[in-house]
This record gives C-alpha cells, structure tokens and sequence, in this order.
C-alpha cells in the first residue's frame, strides 16, 4: 500500500484516455445521436403536418361534397321547376287549342243553323206565297207584297 | 520458498502489488549495483520510482476496453438512418446518463471536455471495479502459474507461482484511486486559472472568509479545503473497493476452515456479498463521477467575494 510512481503513471494514463474519448470516441458518438434525435423530431413534425393537411383535406372535401350537394339541388329543383313550368305551358295551350277548337265548332254550327233558318224561312215563305198565289189566284203577287212577306219572315 | 500456506499469507499476497521499480545497491564490496526489478523483496529499496505493474497492467488494459468498446460499438451504424442495437444501444445509454449528469451539476457552463471526462471516469472505474467480481484467487493463481511457467527459470525471484504477486483490482490500490484524482485535481486548477484568470483564483483561495486582514488563516482554510477534495475522492473510491475485496478475502478464508458447513455458509456469503457489492461497484463509479463533474463545475463558477 504504498505511495508510489504508480500514482503519476495512473494520472499519466487517465489524462491519455480522456484525451482520446474526447477526441475521437465521444463527438462522434454524440454527433450521431443528436443527428438521430433531429431526425426523429423532423419526422414526428413531419406526421403532425401530414395529420394536419389530412384533416384539412377532409375539411376541403367535405365543402367540396356539400357544395356539389347543394348545386346538385338546386339543378333538380331548377329542372323540376322548368319540367312543371313545360307541363302547365302546354296543357294551357291545350286547352287554348281546345276552346278555340270549341268556339269555331259552335260558331260553324250557329251559322250553319242560321243559315239552315234562312234556307227554311225562304223556303217557307216561297211555300206561303206560292200556297197563297195558288188560293188567290194573281191578287197576290210576290212582287207586290214583298215588305209584307218579308215582314213576316222576320216574325217567324 | 514457497512459504507454508497460512491465513496470514494468504492475505498477504493478495494485498501486495506486483511492484517494479529500479534498486541501487551499495554491495559490500563497494561495487555499486544499479538495476531494474520486480523481486517482491526488494520493494523497500526501490523508493517512490516504482510501480504497481498489475494496477497498470489492469488500468490501462480496461481503459483500452472501454476505448474500444466505444469505438467499435458506435462504428457499425454511425448514420443516423439505422435504429441503434445492441451495444451502441448501451454506448448511448452511457452517454445519455453523462449528458444528464454534466447537464444537471454543470447547467448553462459551455465545455466540451466535461462530458468525455466524466464518460470515461464511469466506464473505466465501473470496468475496474467490476474485476471486483472475478472469484478472488482465479486471476492471482493463474497469473503466478503462467509467470512460473514462462519466467520461472530465467527470473531469479520467481521461486514458485506463489512467488508472483498479481493484485487485480486496480481501485484497491490508492495509488490508482488517487492518481485519478490528481488528474482531477490538475484539471480543476487549470481550469479554475483559465476561466476565473489567476487573480480571481488566488483571491478566492485567500480572501475568505475571513477578509483580507487574516489571508495567511484564510489561505491555510481555502488550502486545506481545496486539498481535502481530490484526496477524498480518492481516498473514498479506494476505501469501499478495498473493504469490498477485503470481505472477499475473508469470506474466502472460510474455505481454510476444511468444514463442510463452513464451506456452504462462504460459498452463500460470497453469493450475498457479490450481488451486495454490484451496487458498490456501480454507486462508486457513478459518485466519483458526479464528483469529478461537480469540482470542475467549480472550477468554472466565478464567485463574488
């Protein structure tokens, strides 16, 4: 147990091995750990961004659906609209057409029946006067009762 | 001269270091006799130049370790892009440890050579220490029968391979434990006088803290105190791993007893004694770093007074 050399050769030692960590074995060691530790902290980084566009994506898209949704509504209802607005155009003009139709049916039968009473009252009235020729003889004359007969006609 | 193997003895030879060193000799004759030697009974005329070859021997073999552990642990992947195994796994988990350690006792103080200094006492003293473990008589005995093999007839000391002392564990020599603390204590100086400048360093060794009328009390105090640190840090390493072997020792010692429950009660002490002296192993390492780091923190604060 004595105090000797060995204790200066020791520190001698001690001094050349710390020397040597710190110059070759540590900085390396250090240096690869903390490149490592970035790296790791830039990816955790990087999947929080890639979380964070991903949901702003899903936010993006989810507008982008509603969006669609709505144009898509609105389209229907516009078709909707202008599909009834085509209905009622032409079932209007239908029945424009039909009450048209209607009309010229009814005045082509009242003309054709005035006409119908125009021809009979004529033909009546030629009967009367022929009738009344043949009763009393030339007395009456279509020539001279023209008003008369045409008096009556009017009455009948 | 193989001496008779006694519980005396056997102590003894495990607590002597194989010492070097050089002899001068005035032999009767008057022919002065000047030479390098490693024969245990010359130890007292070697003085201070000698050394404790096995201490080195173990010392600088397990720096070498730790060195090499390190490098190639950490060689395999040093891109970034691979996930760490096995050991780089344990080389960070070093390092991590001592970024801690000098981050918490050092805080803001900028020096790059703190945390490889602390990285390196812990390796090295926990690898040193732990030689600790390895049964007590296996190193010595095989060691003494390899130098009794190869030196036994050219080496006139080397008599048997009892003759051959070869202590293992490097902590339990103080001159270990010491040296490693003189290096420390040498650190702390330069850096006290690089970082505080010089004046700032003597004013602190003998301005307090009694004020400048009574520097040579001040400086007496500040002296001791500054002393007391590295032969403390020191002292404490040697003083747990040396009762630790010591126990070690003495448990083994139960075996001389030749009883068969004796014999069982130290082969289970040595088991208890083992896991116990785990914790010492690694506590020392860790508190004679954190040590380390906190006398150099030291050295970096400059203090008003």
């Amino acid at each position: 147990m004595n105090i000797n050399a060995t204790l200066l050769a020791q520190a001698v030692v001690m001094i050349v091995f710390v020397a040597i960590c710190w110059r070759y074995v540590y900085p390396p060691i250090l240096a690869t750990m903390q490149e490592r530790e970035k790296k790791i902290s830039d990816g955790l980084e990087a999947a929080k961004k890639a979380d964070d566009s991903l949901e702003e994506a899903k936010l993006a898209f989810d507008k982008e659906l509603d969006k669609a949704k709505a144009d898509a509504a609105e389209i229907l209802e516009k078709a909707n609209n202008r599909a009834s607005q085509i209905v009622n155009d032409a079932s209007s003009k239908a029945e424009a057409e039909a009450e048209k139709i209607l009309t010229a049916a009814a005045t082509n039968i009242e003309n054709e029946t005035n006409k119908a009473k125009e021809e009979l009252r004529q033909q009546m009235s030629d009967i009367i006067i022929e009738t009344t020729q043949k009763i009393l003889g030339d007395e009456v004359s279509k020539e001279k009762h023209e008003a008369i007969l045409k008096k009556a006609a009017e009455e009948l | 001269m193989a001496k008779e193997l006694t519980t005396e003895s056997y102590i003894d030879h495990h607590l002597t270091n194989l010492t070097c060193g050089h002899v001068g000799m005035d032999e009767s004759a008057g022919i002065y006799k000047s030479f390098w030697t490693c024969d245990p009974y010359m130890v007292d005329k070697m003085g201070f130049w000698a050394f404790h070859v096995d201490s080195l021997f173990w010392s600088v073999l397990l720096g070498g370790l730790f060195i090499f552990l390190f490098k190639k642990g950490m060689s395999k992947s040093t891109d970034s892009n691979t996930a760490p195994t096995g050991m780089q796994n344990f080389v960070e988990m070093c390092i991590e440890f001592v970024e801690d350690n000098v981050q918490s006792l050092f805080g803001s103080v900028k020096n790059t050579l703190i945390a490889p200094l602390a990285l390196t006492v812990f390796v090295w003293i926990l690898l040193m220490n732990l030689m600790d473990l390895v049964p007590v008589d296996f190193l010595p005995v095989l060691a003494g029968h390899i130098a009794y093999a190869v030196a036994g007839g050219s080496v006139d000391w080397i008599t048997s391979p009892e003759s051959f002392y070869f202590k293992v564990v490097p902590t339990t020599d103080p001159n270990i434990t010491l040296g490693m603390a003189f290096a420390v204590f040498v650190l702390t100086i330069y850096y006290s006088i690089t970082v505080k400048g010089l004046k700032n360093f003597v004013a602190e060794l003998t301005l307090h803290p009694f004020g400048k009328w009574l520097i040579p009390v001040n400086f007496v105090l500040e002296m001791v105190n500054f002393i007391a640190k590295p032969i403390s840090l020191g002292l404490r390493l040697f003083g747990n791993l040396y009762a630790g072997e010591m126990i070690f020792i003495l448990i083994a010692l139960m075996l001389f007893f030749s009883s068969i429950p004796i014999g069982v009660l130290g082969f289970g002490l040595h088991l208890v004694w083992a896991l116990f002296h785990i914790l010492i192993v690694a506590l020392q390492a860790f508190i004679f770093m954190a040590l380390t780091i906190a006398y150099l923190a030291m050295a970096h604060e400059t203090e008003e007074h």
